[in-house]
């Protein structure tokens, strides 16, 4: 046999053509701004057989969890899907279960945006299976422990988060991840929010606004003044609420819709009905869920819809109070959003019936789901 | 042992920089590795070592790998593991006769044989310090 040939037959060798990381994205850019019905096989090939381009192609998509998590979402489960059913080695060594594991997290994270929760935990499962056979899967389990605590935050399940968090915030300390170590310790503020111990949530928030690695990522950096502004209005100090939230507009409408400008718009809301500014805060909510319809975010459409019902009932708008209700319910029902049986839900579809809004069932449901949010 | 290193020109990007010249500090080792132990010939290691740079390259960039230089020791592993699956390959294909040694050397983990090799990695360590 000749001398060549006994190191060619290798057979998991692919083609080794190397672009710089601005081809990569460039091509990866091209890829995910081209239809998927019109994507060229040759394209889709190119994508699968340059683990360059496919890393180019993750990185855009973990963009596209504020600006876009539909597309996200399903760019990230048909490439997973390719992926598995490729027929033929992907990239070098541990490549394949690296992408396999990245695009399922890419996934679950992108359908927690959209409220799809049973379906994230899925692809965590999915990127767990992955990552474990990768040859350094500690960083990467480590984020997808991430991704499972910001489910159950999103779930409500506000204990295990405060009882998981400290072990995470440990782990990336030791692992050196400092902008996620500073992640963790935002969803560990957040969730104090959501049980009513602001005292101890702004002092962590404050902190988070201070240090070097949340300023240096500008979207983060938005969240935390956001969930701190939240914070000053709902002790009443709406003057402080407001500098934060002029502090963070600029962080944020310079990328367009997205879903912290929806946040803030929604937080702008809430600051003027607590100050009883209701047409204001009315027009803010509106504006909110604009955003989030253009997001396809059903589950905050629906939930900012009972919002508006309220914020319309506090203003003598019975009529278009039941309106929004009507809008409400369907998706509420659709995406599963309270469990089989929830009263209040009756309730309010049996009160709009009778042309007189429940309040204290419209209050209920929507404490429910925003909690949940 | 002098080695001639399968990264080499001017890389633009710094991180690309930095990469490639902690693969070629470890790149003697490496060698070591596929040509000493492994039994791989010359031409054969110098392939490996090309696809072995790539992905270490790729590695660096994965989220959570915060220095290339603290990643050494997984493109030990990952230079282990290669060369046992392309040795396996070649033995069972019939284009090579194996020995004891090698027989030995393949049945061992790859991770187990990448942690003797990562003592060697960490005297290196010492010795640059030390210079």
């Amino acid at each position: 046999m000749p001398r060549l040939a006994r190191v060619l037959p290798f057979p998991t060798r692919p083609e080794r053509a190397t672009l710089s990381p601005d081809e990569a994205r460039q091509a990866a850019q091209v890829y995910l701004s081209t239809c998927n019905t019109q994507r060229l096989d040759s394209m889709v090939d190119r994508v699968l057989s340059n683990p360059d381009v496919l890393a180019g192609v993750c990185a855009l998509l973990r963009e596209m969890f504020e600006t876009a998590p539909a597309s996200a979402a399903e760019e990230a489960t048909t490439l997973y899907t390719r992926i598995r059913n490729l027929g033929r080695p992907l990239g070098l060594f541990d490549e394949r279960d690296y992408f396999l594991g990245e695009t399922a997290l890419i996934a679950a994270t992108a359908l927690r945006f959209m409220g799809k929760f049973g379906d994230a935990e899925r692809w965590l499962d999915r990127a767990e299976a992955g990552f474990r056979h990768t040859i350094n899967p500690a960083p990467l389990l480590a984020n997808l422990a991430y991704a499972r605590l910001a489910l159950r935050y999103a779930v409500g399940r506000y204990d295990d988060v405060l009882e998981l968090v400290p072990s995470l915030v440990t782990s990336f300390g030791k692992l050196g991840m400092q902008r996620e170590e500073a992640k963790c310790c935002f969803l560990e503020a957040k969730t104090l929010i959501q049980l009513g111990r602001l005292q101890e949530s702004l002092p962590m928030l404050t902190s988070l606004r201070d240090s070097r690695v949340v300023r240096g990522d500008r979207i983060l950096l938005s969240h935390v003044l956001i969930q701190a502004g939240n914070c000053f209005g709902s002790v009443g100090d709406f003057a402080q609420a407001a500098s934060i939230y002029e502090q963070a507009l600029p962080l944020i409408q310079e990328r367009g819709p997205s879903v912290v400008l929806a946040e803030l718009k929604w937080s702008i809301g809430d600051t003027y009905k607590a100050q009883n500014h209701l047409a204001k805060a009315l027009d803010a909510y509106r504006a909110a869920q604009r955003d989030y319809a253009s997001l396809t975010m059903e589950t905050s459409v629906a939930l900012l819809h009972l919002v508006a019902a309220e914020t319309l009932l506090s203003l003598g708008r019975h009529r278009e109070a039941e309106w929004e209700i009507l809008a409400a319910l369907p998706a509420i029902e659709e995406q599963k959003m309270v469990t089989e049986g929830f009263a209040a839900v009756a309730l309010l579809r049996e009160s709009v019936r009778r042309r007189k809004a429940d309040p204290n069932a419209l209050r209920e449901l929507r404490e429910y789901l925003q909690a949940r949010k | 042992m002098e080695t001639v290193g399968p990264v080499s020109g001017v890389q633009e990007d710094p991180f690309e920089k930095e990469v490639s010249g902690i693969f070629n500090e470890t790149l003697g080792l490496i060698h070591i590795a596929l040509v000493t132990h492994y039994g791989l010939e010359e031409g054969e290691a110098a392939e490996l070592e090309k696809d072995l740079y790539l992905w270490f390259l790729r590695f660096c960039m994965r989220p959570g790998n915060t220095s290339p230089r603290d990643s050494r020791p997984f493109l030990v592993v990952a230079c282990c593991q290669f060369a046992r699956e392309y040795q396996k390959y070649i033995i069972g294909s019939g284009v090579r006769q194996s020995s004891d040694k090698i027989n030995k050397l393949l049945e061992r983990e790859p991770a187990d044989v990448a942690r003797d090799f990562s003592r060697s990695l960490e005297l290196l360590n010492f010795r640059r310090q030390d210079a």
